[in-house]
């Protein structure tokens, strides 16, 4: 109604730090280096383009550095670029070093995980009751993170262990997504509604049918893995689109 | 809390009129241009916007005896002394002046709208020409020089008074206790708890529900506390779940 609402380059870095996140991490829990190292360039290339993207949907892009000549540990629009600044210098090293050192593993692990996490937070300290009414957010797209950086994981070619991971946690990210409608439909009436018969009802569905329902299906019989993984990869961007935009529906759009 | 001496504006809906003079004049002295209305079946017409800072709501409904109501709010920024828009600002454009007002410098705003997203009250909106964010400033011109805000000066009911914060909570109470031995017995005063105590304060005839306002709205550090609680339990339980299978699997070989 007004503009100014957070839109596509939102929704596109939300996606791309939380696959290049979640494989970074999941990568760690595996024995392959070279999948480790595989986990750190997709994570450090969210981060990158991901950062690159949140400068250009500034009002102002040319201020970006207003940032970083403040301190406001309250707001997490701060924090999170701060930990999006400090994990960018952590995965650089990393993809650097030959040896990773494991105090290094763990600074750049941490700082990643806070930089899938916030942007959940970001979302769910606001005034709007889609995000806000429930705490659920940063629980679906840190469940989205896991099962999409799998997805990711597995195109290149992780073992068995990765796909279980996954499998599992597409079953929690779904149930996460109907307990926050429930919850929200209450306070959020429109939004949930725009979801599930309205303008955004084609990402919703979209996501139900392709990025949960067939990925599982099969990977329940174990054929079609690498298709079930370019589904999840689409339907995590579906999700972070519905997600923002059924946030600001009749408040900014 | 607000200080006593802060700047405050009181308003009174039983003195509102409804016919927007307040808007008119926001507009007129803040400079701001024209906007399209929208017909939404009411007299509401006009949204808050980056070119909008103040507006008339109008609400209207039956009351428990079924008698017809129709009442207005001044609806704007509040100058909260917890302002949640304060509390997001990444950069601390948005944030406290002398006299509890609250307002955003232009020339530091990056345009990020997280103070946008984060307003119980709406009141905050982003300027696509300019870049920045835009809102009330109490007329922090103008009262700076002893004159009340441009709303204040064209009300010509007294809905809108202008004073320090003492004043016009006292006033507020006053009118209040006036009100309940009128027979309005659900008349309130709202904002002297939300977000810390508001500069602008409500004499209400009803619950503020009635007027679309929020209800115990929750300070943006609370908010960003409990969020951040939540996300800490989930990255606990999902990364525990997920690293657990992965790492179960590729130690047993993935034989499953």
């Amino acid at each position: 109604m007004t503009g100014g609402e957070w839109g596509i380059y939102i929704v596109l870095y939300f996606w791309l730090a939380g696959f290049g996140g979640g494989a970074f991490l999941l990568a760690l829990s595996q024995r392959d280096r070279w999948l480790q190292r595989v986990g750190a360039w997709l994570a450090f290339l969210g981060v990158v383009v991901g950062a690159l993207l949140l400068v250009i949907d500034l009002g102002q892009p040319l201020r970006f550095w207003h940032l970083l000549a403040s301190f406001r540990p309250v707001s997490v629009m701060w924090l999170g670029s701060a930990f999006l600044f400090l994990d960018g210098i952590a995965l650089f090293l990393l993809l650097f070093l030959r040896q990773w050192p494991p105090l290094l593993v763990w600074a750049a692990a941490i700082l990643t995980l806070l930089v899938v996490g916030y942007t959940g937070v970001l979302l769910t300290a606001t005034a709007r009751p889609f995000w806000a009414a429930s705490p659920l957010i940063p629980w679906i797209f840190l469940a989205s993170a896991g099962t999409t950086g799998a997805a990711v994981l597995a195109l290149f070619g992780a073992e068995a262990g990765v796909h279980r991971a996954a499998f599992w946690l597409a079953w929690v990210e779904g149930a996460l997504i109907l307990l926050h409608l429930v919850w929200t439909y209450p306070s959020a009436t429109p939004a949930v509604q725009a979801l599930l018969s309205g303008s955004l009802a084609w990402a919703f569905w979209g996501f139900v049918a392709f990025g949960f329902g067939i990925p599982i299906w099969l990977e329940a019989r174990k054929k079609g893995l690498w298709l079930a993984a370019l589904l999840v990869l689409a339907g995590g961007f579906l999700l972070r689109y519905f997600v923002v935009y059924a946030g600001q529906v009749g408040y900014l759009i | 809390m607000p200080r006593l001496d802060d700047f405050a504006i009181l308003f009174d809906a039983s003195y509102c009129i409804g016919c927007r003079a307040c808007q008119v004049g926001c507009k007129q002295w803040n400079d701001l241009p024209a906007t399209e209305t929208q017909n939404r079946g009411s007299y509401d017409s006009s949204y808050l916007s980056a070119h909008t800072w103040l507006k008339m709501s109008y609400h209207e409904g039956l009351d428990k005896d079924g008698e017809v109501y129709w009442d207005f709010t001044r609806t704007s920024c509040m100058h909260c002394s917890e302002a949640a828009c304060v509390e997001a600002c990444p950069t601390g454009a948005m944030n406290y002046r002398p006299g509890g007002v609250v307002t955003v410098d232009q020339d530091w705003c990056i345009g990020c709208r997280n103070c946008v997203q984060a307003c119980p009250y709406d009141a905050v909106h982003f300027d696509e020409q300019k870049g920045v964010v835009q809102k009330c400033t109490f007329c922090h011109d103008r009262i700076a020089n002893g004159l009340a805000p441009a709303c204040v000066k064209a009300c010509p009911t007294g809905a809108l008074r202008f004073g320090t914060y003492g004043a016009m909570r006292r006033a507020a109470w006053e009118r209040v206790e006036a009100l309940k031995a009128e027979g309005y017995t659900e008349a309130n005063v709202y904002g002297l708890k939300e977000m810390g105590g508001t500069h602008v304060i409500y004499v209400l005839l009803r619950h503020p529900s009635t007027y679309g306002l929020p209800i115990e709205p929750m300070t943006q550090r609370h908010k960003v506390a409990v969020d951040w609680l939540s996300a800490g339990i989930a990255a606990a339980a999902l990364g525990t779940l997920g690293w657990v299978i992965a790492r179960r699997e590729e130690v047993s070989g993935g034989e499953s």
